[in-house]
């Protein structure tokens, strides 16, 4: 039986030497990384990558791995002691609809495919971090829980991990939300966001209506548009509107009787994005009286704003196992799974593993090299939390 | 029907040989070793891939494979870095056994394969495929360390299953159902039953593939299957349904000649069988004809379809894989 690791004792020289150590189970991860962005996972759709991860935890041997009521991948990996309860978690859903080409290209430097940042790597990782551990020889004291979230982006609303954390027999202690790119990137806070839709239709002829109706839904949103502009949004709390998406129309000649926007609110207050959405609000029904549509506003998503402080001693041992590795810190803030932890009180912060891009004019990408890296950044914080240096007080 | 029970026997699914730790273990028990040749030429878009999947799975993790090496033909881009770089044997098939002098073709590339690499069984897979998973290899193997009867197994990738009370095709290509298949019915109709006689993917013991000439050129797939059928009889083979596969699709102008060639090879056996005599040498010119400005113009494509002796005939590769039975002095 192996004797419990004295709490505080990090064997940082160790964590510096964990890139090269890992170097033999490369190919294992990048074999992963690709077998996952082939399968395509639209939100709501992420049932074979969950087998896919289950079917490594239960290859790894972990004693518990199965789907929840949520369709989240699930696995644990018990501990020595079982005090704490650590969470690696990834969001395994994608943008990308099954329709498109998964096809994924290895290079020597780089894996070229859709989706492969975000977040096929961050899968990958997770589903083989048991051989990771074991490849390192490292026993962990506390429990380890992997977790492959469905229902996370768009729509789908976290629904996956928030199920999961709403649902737990046990406590969760600390969080670690793995996101392919960018390595560096420490996320500790996590920015209160609300996406939403606005849906413009023009009545139809046949509707009875006393007023005149618009009969182009491209040009009423054009007007909900240039009022959403106008709304002063403060820069301190932080506070930003984007409009990311518009659809409208399918030829030159004809007017379109539908169109959508698809806008997100950001802000360090969730006040400031209820009194946006409000005004939003207040907008797209004035619009939709005074040129007589059905305009209407959805908000879907919205996650909360907060964080622990930079003086937490997970942030600070994140830090250090950064110096330790080289890395370069890149403070922001997250939009991710992290939210939903930090709301619930579960310590934790959002890790990049890779340098890469996802793009616009260029296939999404990630670079090999820095990946074991990543690797190792992830297996340091582990290690951290392991032995206690993370707990506050 | 012999071919019917053959059909019947020696017809498998890729997911009878999932328990690759029972493959791992009985070909340690057999103390078989098994090489993965994967012939190239130009395929930096899905070398990568092939290579990182297959090496993680059969290599690292699971000890099926004992050694992965592309063979080239002369790429002129990325492939051979790639394929160094996750970590395959990279060998120029020109720099191989070069006193036999240069051709070119894959078919020479699968040849040298059993000089280079060191395999009792040898696997090959193309090197183009989009789609790949461990399945490519181990359901090829599986039949071999299953059975010591079987010898050489051939990859097909659609199941002639009943399905809503009709038969779905075999899914043979175009070149296969109008070409490979008559010609086998009318002179080896029980080769006939190998669903897909021009896959690119099959695994052979040494034993036999060193007995066999071959062809460098496209005939190769054909000229292997007719030459153990020879030797060895129908029950040598199997066959192993690895479901989709993803490739470049060819344009029907170039399996034209792919046709030409194949028939090349096809017409040597049956005249060496004494099945057919012919009065004059054949030509190795295939025409093609383009339209240009209205106009037509013929096209000539020289299709050399030279065989390369078989590899236990070669001296040096006696000498390497069988020393023992070399004359002393």
């Amino acid at each position: 039986m192996t004797a419990p690791v004295a709490e505080a004792q990090i064997p940082w020289e160790s964590v510096a030497g964990f890139p090269e150590a890992l170097k033999p189970l490369r190919e294992r991860l990048l074999a992963n990384l690709v077998m996952i962005a082939q399968i395509p996972a639209p939100t709501g759709e992420e049932a074979r990558r969950v087998r896919f991860l289950l079917d490594r935890f239960v290859e790894a041997g972990l004693s518990d791995a199965a789907a929840d009521d949520a369709g989240n991948a699930v696995g644990r990996l018990t501990g020595r002691r079982g005090n704490r309860a650590i969470m690696l978690v990834s969001h395994l859903d994608t943008i990308f609809p099954a329709t498109r080409s998964h096809e994924v290209t290895v290079e020597a430097d780089r894996v070229i495919g859709p989706g492969v940042g975000d977040n096929a790597l961050g899968a990958a990782i997770v589903s083989l971090m048991p051989a990771v551990l074991e490849h390192l020889d490292i026993q962990l004291d506390s429990d380890l829980i992997l977790l492959g979230t469905t229902n996370s982006l768009g729509r789908g609303n976290h629904a996956g991990i928030r199920f999961f954390l709403d649902h737990l027999p046990d406590q969760v202690h600390y969080g670690i939300c793995v996101e392919g790119m960018q390595l560096g990137r420490i996320n500790y806070f996590s920015i209160g966001t609300a996406r939403a839709d606005v849906t413009c239709d023009v009545r139809q002829n046949m509707e009875p209506s006393r007023s005149y109706g618009s009969e182009s839904a491209l040009v009423v949103l054009n007007h909900i548009m240039n009022r959403i502009l106008s709304i002063a949004t403060p820069s301190r709390p932080f506070t930003r509107i984007k409009m990311g998406r518009l659809r409208a129309g399918v030829a030159y000649d004809v007017e379109p009787d539908h169109a959508e926007l698809g806008l997100e609110i950001v802000s360090h207050s969730d006040e400031m994005i209820e009194q946006i959405c409000r005004q939003i609000h207040e907008i797209v029904s004035e619009m939709s009286a005074r040129h007589a549509v059905d305009a209407n506003l959805d908000v879907f998503f919205t996650t909360q704003a907060g964080g622990i402080p930079f003086a937490h001693p997970l942030v600070q041992n994140v830090l250090q196992v950064m110096t330790e590795l080289g890395i370069e810190p890149d403070q922001g803030h997250s939009p991710s799974e992290l939210s939903e932890l930090i709301t619930r009180g579960i310590p934790a912060v959002t890790l990049g593993i890779t340098r890469g891009g996802k793009g616009r004019k260029y296939p999404d990408y990630v670079m090999i090299e820095p990946i074991l890296t990543g690797v190792a950044q992830l297996v340091g914080v582990v290690l951290a939390i392991d032995r206690g240096v993370c707990d506050e007080g | 029907m012999k071919a019917e029970r053959w059909l019947e026997e020696r017809t498998f699914h890729h997911s009878n040989f999932w328990d690759i730790k029972w493959l791992v273990e009985e070909k340690q028990r057999q103390g078989l070793t098994i090489s993965l040749c994967l012939p190239t030429l130009n395929e930096e878009k899905t070398i990568g891939q092939e290579i990182v999947i297959l090496k993680a799975e059969l290599f690292d993790r699971y000890p099926l494979l004992d050694e992965i090496a592309v063979i080239d033909s002369g790429s002129t881009d990325k492939t051979c870095e790639i394929a160094r770089s996750f970590g395959a044997d990279v060998y120029i098939a020109s720099e191989c056994l070069p006193e036999l002098g240069q051709r070119k073709g894959k078919g020479e590339n699968l040849w040298k394969a059993l000089y280079l690499l060191k395999g009792d069984i040898i696997v090959y897979v193309d090197a183009d495929i989009k789609n790949i998973h461990p399945r490519f290899v181990y359901g090829l193997v599986g039949p071999l360390i299953q059975d010591p009867e079987v010898h050489y197994v051939k990859a097909f990738y659609d199941r002639p299953i009943a399905y809503s009370g009709v038969l779905r095709p075999t899914g043979g290509g175009r070149v296969t159902e109008i070409l490979i298949r008559p010609l086998f019915s009318l002179f080896y109709p029980e080769l006939a039953a190998i669903l897909q006689p021009l896959s690119g993917e099959y695994a052979g013991r040494r034993s036999i593939l060193e007995q066999i000439p071959f062809p460098v050129g496209y005939g190769v797939e054909t000229a292997m299957l007719i030459d153990i059928y020879q030797k060895l009889g129908l029950y040598a083979f199997a066959q192993t349904d690895l479901d989709q596969r993803v490739h470049r699709n060819q344009e029907t102008i170039a399996l034209g000649r792919m046709a030409f060639g194949i028939l090349r090879t096809f017409m040597t056996r049956l005249e060496r069988e004494q099945i057919i005599e012919l009065r004059s040498e054949l030509p190795n010119i295939m025409r093609q004809y383009e339209v240009s400005e209205g106009t037509y113009r013929q096209v000539r494509h020289t299709i050399e379809e030279c065989e390369r002796q078989p590899m236990i005939e070669v001296e040096a590769y006696r000498e390497k894989f069988y020393p023992e039975a070399q004359p002393v002095g």
